[in-house]
């Protein structure tokens, strides 16, 4: 990894786009994939609390239709993005709207499916898609949250939408640093292989101590160790392929939030593109969590996006929220061109990826869980048309949609969650 | 009021399934006063009665939680709703009987109380084991969880004081709490922060889960702390456990090896362990010996895998299946007593003795709690309950508007660098340190007859513009006495009414919410949807001519919201003189009066704070309660529910006996069924 100077990262006043090394993307060359080999990678950008819908949704039919204030920074992208309209969660009450429909959203469960949990939340749609395809990657999959709040006051419920099964949260990095340690770090990982059968023997033993509901639990102790184990497995692949990562460690420094949240991406990005994961989420921000947060350049004082979303009946309230939607656009039509500008053979990186941006509410002041803002980007290879508008019967489980990426992935399953069949208008047709 | 309705559903289905009597008497009285708005013409609450007579379905009284939570409702008066028609207090009394008779008969049927249920370390605990493992002098790793940095040494809870003069740090808004060495072990690198449970603690069972990547953290972990360079200089184990003998033969030393790894272990799992778990761990050891590598680092490397064995990282209760061992249940006090009052693993007088099996005699149990207390690792319980109970970590992110409260701002060039919050965060947690520390009542954290100020404090209150010695490293806070009842206490304090206000207002709700959660650990429902805000600047406010309390009224005109709002909002009120930075105030800014008046539980009537805190200590019983309930949740990780209701009622009736004294009220919970509990494997469910 070649070392740069750090004194250009530190960022200046206003939030503008800054000369940050680790954001150019151009100079990677990376371990990009061949035509033949382009495996096909699936990602999450998950928004909370909602969109303001009327600057979101087009009116337009599905053939001719112009991008909304909110979706415009994908203009340059639009050809290669596909918007849906009309997909639904149903809600299971008993817990609060924000930590089910975030933690929910990709596990789509119909209510009360789930025994023993006041969530429906099952093995999440991310690790049921990094089970399949998780074997081929040093890491099974990758969990990113932008959530930069430094009061402990949420449970792990809003900060999380990737988890291992019911009350097994695959936790979520924060901190950028800590995403590239783990990525391109190899150093000590190796001698943990002495030790982990140790522990594995020591752990057998001691599950046979336990009574049956926790040793149900305690199966996450043995599953986190074997990942480890596969990991290390991994490491020489890994090396090769980080060596040809130009990426320096980003310091430690709090960054304003568009630097934050395009640093996450890039890490991501790296990481799919060098084939260290092919699957991967992030969130651009927890669930409800209100306390105010700076949107460098787009208000000079903190907002609570949470608090906002309560008040939207109010005009100024309303511009207010539909700037946060669209910074959090911008920030991913940001990632979906650097991935876009990433050739594998002829194709892109993009091109290759099926990119969701999605929110568990609908509507972040009434918590519906239905006509949901879902936007891909990517064809996970060509597997669908893209450039359209597809309108859903009000209704439609999101599910169907999850159905089929399953589908695309390879994974034949008649079923997912709550889902009552492929999402047909999508056209997803099985790849070899 | 969602949940009440729903429990009226159930309680009807419950009843129209029995037979006797009084049940008639209930069944007909919830007929007439909860069906209309619950199944006849409406469906309140997401519930409908008819349909659920319809359903006759049984075994619904074996939620009895429910059922303690209708007999709450009914008690406080919260239903039926106050516009309907009222039931005449005798009648309400015998409902309320009624039903606690049923309760007490469902309880004593049950033979199990909830298990504790597995669980990993959370950071701060996992801290704190690994220093006391290795009898650290300084902690792996840095933790702005343990907010008061007491660098005075004022912390001495076996002298039964707390000096008048305390010097502190702020760890989490302070400055320079964390450069320089002398904290922490080098490169030792944290794990995330663990969140906290809705409504609870961050050490919950049901919340804390490993995952491959903390996995990692912990194998790292294993091997950053013995390695670090300043490890041998900082562990009084050192000698004792890693470095070889002089003059010993590669035979003695392998001896020695496993000698010293047996006792390590002993410490490190928290109980006796078997050969096989020694010889497991031995064998590392000699994989390493063997191939020429020292002993010291042989050591280390046996060592850092047992840090990461699950018989370390996790704390569990149940043994196999059916009863435990006398020894099992032993160890598993010491761990659950240790984890409770030092968050940390126990000492080598809890292992000895369970080892014994004596830790399960009362007598021998109280004597240790009190020895516990009297330890100086009491400072990790106060740093992690205090500060989660009293959810005083909101602090750290509370911004008031830097205009119009610009002097809650202050240092550095623009003085804008620090928040004088550092200091208010500190004082209820001193004050909570004080009262258990002196074995003082549990009604001084409300109404008490002192409190620790810092000169800005002290001026702050006395809204004297001049700071001060503008403290931001080391704080002196000296203790003062309180004439005014006004001040002081975990509530009136202005750490707690600056975080429970907006940058431009207060927030009644929001502290009626608050007092609701921490004071009487009742939490209310979240708010529904699609509820208009209130506008955020009381300026605004006032220049229509409304007080906050008009516009508040206005806002809750639906009965839907009327009835929580009832509940919450009286309590907010009662602390509408201090300002949304915690000063006091006799007018709002615009000349407009104040109403701090209200009603606490429909019963006591209340003018003014003062009233308030009065009226809170009428019903000091029900303060006890609430404060032993978090007690107990926390000691035990879990979620607490009906069966733990026969212990809750002795901790309140026994720690009332002796004048509410704090540390009684620790030693009755540890002493409770439900803390000592013999773990079955019995599991309800959640």
């Amino acid at each position: 990894m070649k070392k740069l100077s750090r004194r250009s990262f530190l960022y200046g006043a206003g939030g503008a786009a800054m000369a940050l090394p680790w954001l150019n993307l151009t100079h990677l060359s990376g371990a990009g994939s061949t035509v033949a080999s382009s495996p096909v990678r699936m990602a999450f950008y998950y928004i909370p609390i909602g969109i303001v819908r009327s600057a979101f949704f087009p009116n337009q039919d599905e053939t001719e239709y112009k991008l909304t204030p909110t979706l415009k920074p994908l203009e340059a992208m639009k050809h290669k993005t596909t918007l849906i309209t009309g997909l639904d969660r149903i809600v299971q009450s008993g817990t609060d709207v924000h930590a089910q429909c975030g933690s929910c959203f990709l596990t789509s469960a119909a209510p009360n499916e789930v025994k023993n949990s006041a969530y429906p939340l099952s093995r999440t749609l991310d690790h049921v898609i990094a089970d399949h395809v998780g074997k081929q990657t040093p890491f099974r999959s990758l969990e990113l949250s932008c959530n930069s709040h430094k009061d402990n006051k949420e449970s792990v419920y809003f900060d999380n939408i990737s988890w291992y099964g019911t009350g097994h949260v695959a936790p979520s990095f924060r901190n950028p640093r800590k995403v590239y340690r783990r990525l391109f770090g190899t150093q000590g990982i190796k001698d943990y292989r002495d030790i982990t059968d140790i522990v594995l023997e020591d752990a057998r033993s001691f599950s046979r101590e336990l009574g049956v509901e926790d040793r149900q639990k305690f199966a996450e102790y043995f599953d986190s160790v074997r990942s480890i184990e596969k990991q290390i497995d991994k490491i020489e692949q890994k090396k090769e392929l980080i060596a040809k990562v130009e990426m320096i460690e980003p310091d430690d420094v709090p960054l304003p939030r568009r630097e934050y949240i395009r640093l996450m991406g890039h890490l991501m990005i790296v990481a799919l593109q060098n084939n260290l994961t092919h699957v991967a989420t992030m969130m651009v921000g927890p669930e409800r969590w209100n306390t105010p947060t700076m949107y460098e350049g787009v208000f000079d004082k903190p907002k609570s996006h949470h608090q906002l979303s309560h008040a939207q009946s109010k005009n100024q309230v309303r511009h207010d929220l539909e700037a946060i939607d669209h910074f959090h656009i911008e920030q991913f039509a940001y990632m979906i061109q650097k991935m876009d500008s990433i050739k594998e053979g002829e194709r892109s990186l993009l091109d290759n990826t099926v990119f969701t941006l999605g929110s568990g509410l609908g509507d972040g002041q009434t918590h519906q869980y239905n006509k949901l803002p879902i936007v891909i980007a990517g064809s996970g290879g060509g597997s669908f048309k893209t450039g359209r508008l597809i309108k859903c019967n009000d209704g439609t489980p999101l599910a169907n949609l999850w159905l089929s990426y399953t589908h695309l992935m390879g994974i034949n399953r008649k079923r997912f969650a709550d889902s009552t069949g492929l999402l047909k208008e999508l056209g997803v047709e099985k790849r070899d | 009021m969602q949940i009440p309705c729903f429990i009226l559903a159930m309680l009807i289905v419950t009843f129209c399934v029995r037979t006797d009597a009084a049940d008639d008497v209930l069944r007909s009285a919830f007929k007439q006063h909860c069906f209309r708005c619950h199944g006849a013409e409406k469906t309140q609450g997401k519930v409908n009665f008819v349909k659920a007579f319809a359903a006759k379905s049984e075994g619904l009284t074996s939620d009895l939680d429910l059922i303690e939570k209708i007999i709450e409702v009914l008690e406080d008066k919260e239903m039926p709703p106050e516009d309907e028609k009222q039931p005449m207090e005798s009648e309400r009394e015998g409902w309320v009987s009624q039903l606690k008779k049923t309760l007490n008969k469902h309880l004593a049927k049950r033979s199990a109380l909830n298990r504790v249920p597995i669980r990993r370390m959370n950071r701060f605990e996992y801290n704190n084991a690994v220093k006391d493992l290795f009898k650290l002098s300084r902690d792996p790793f840095a933790l702005p969880e343990r907010t008061v940095r007491d660098i005075g040494g004022y912390f001495k809870p076996a002298t039964g004081k707390m000096p008048s003069t305390v010097v502190v740090g702020n760890r989490a808004m302070g400055k320079s709490q964390f450069i320089g060495k002398g904290n922490t072990l080098q490169g030792v690198a944290a794990f995330p922060k663990d969140n906290r449970a809705e409504h609870g603690f961050d050490n919950r069972g049901d919340h804390l889960s490993l995952s491959p990547m903390l996995m990692e953290s912990f194998f790292a972990l294993s091997q950053s702390i013995v390695n670090s360079p300043e490890f041998s200089r900082y562990s009084k184990t050192w000698e004792t456990t890693f470095v070889a003998p002089d003059g010993m033969s590669k035979e003695q030393l392998r001896a020695e090896g496993k000698n010293r790894l047996k006792a390590f272990l002993r410490r490190a799992f928290r109980k006796d362990v078997s050969d096989k778990t020694i010889s497991l761990y031995f064998k590392r050891f000699l994989q390493q010996f063997d191939k020429g590598i020292s002993f010291t680092d042989s050591m280390k490397a046996a060592v850092s895998a047992a840090m990461v064995s699950p018989r370390f990282l996790y704390i569990y209760s149940s043994s196999g299946q059916g009863e435990i061992s006398q020894t099992d249940h032993n160890f598993q006090l010491a761990s659950r007593l240790s984890f409770f009052l030092w968050n940390s693993i126990p000492d080598d007088t809890l292992l000895d003795l369970a080892s014994q099996g004596k830790l399960n005699d009362p007598k021998e149990l109280g004597k240790q709690v009190d020895r516990m207390i009297n330890d100086q690792r009491l400072k990790n319980f106060c740093d992690s309950f205090a500060l989660q109970w009293l959810q005083l970590d909101l602090m750290i992110a509370t911004v008031p508007d830097n205009k119009r409260f610009r002097e809650y701002y202050f240092g550095g060039p623009n003085n804008m660098v620090y928040m004088i919050g550092m200091h208010m965060m500190i004082e209820p947690l001193l004050v909570f340190e004080t009262v258990l520390i002196e074995n003082q009542s549990i009604t001084q954290l409300i109404d008490p007859d002192f409190t620790y100020h810092s000169e800005m404090l002290k001026r702050w209150y006395k809204h004297d513009r001049r700071k001060g010695r503008a403290e931001v490293t080391s704080i002196r806070f000296k203790r003062v006495p309180i004439k005014d009842r006004r001040w002081g206490g975990v509530i009136t304090n202005a750490a707690v009414l600056t975080m429970t206000s907006s940058p431009l207002r207060t927030k009644p709700i929001t502290r009626g919410a608050w007092l609701l959660s921490s004071i009487f650990n009742d939490p209310p429902e979240p708010p529904p949807a699609n509820v208009p805000e209130i506008e955020t600047d009381d300026e605004k406010i006032e220049k229509e001519g409304l007080t906050l309390r008009d516009k508040l009224k206005q806002h809750v005109t639906h009965q839907e919201c009327a009835t929580c709002h009832k509940k919450i909002d009286p309590l907010g009120f009662a602390l509408e003189n201090y300002d949304a930075v915690g000063r006091w105030r006799e007018k709002y800014r615009t000349g407009l009066s104040i109403d701090s008046s209200g009603k606490l539980f429909n019963k006591h009537e209340f003018k003014d704070v003062i009233g308030f805190k009065k009226a809170i200590l009428i019903e000091k019983d029900r303060f006890a309660r609430a404060f032993a309930s978090h007690l107990l949740s926390y000691a035990l990780g879990r979620k607490l529910n009906v069966s733990d209701r026969p212990s809750l009622d002795r901790i309140v009736t026994n720690t009332a006996k002796d004048d509410y004294k704090f540390r009684t009220m620790l030693r009755e919970v540890i002493l409770s069924e439900s803390f000592i509990n013999k773990a079955t494997t019995k599991m309800e469910n959640h």
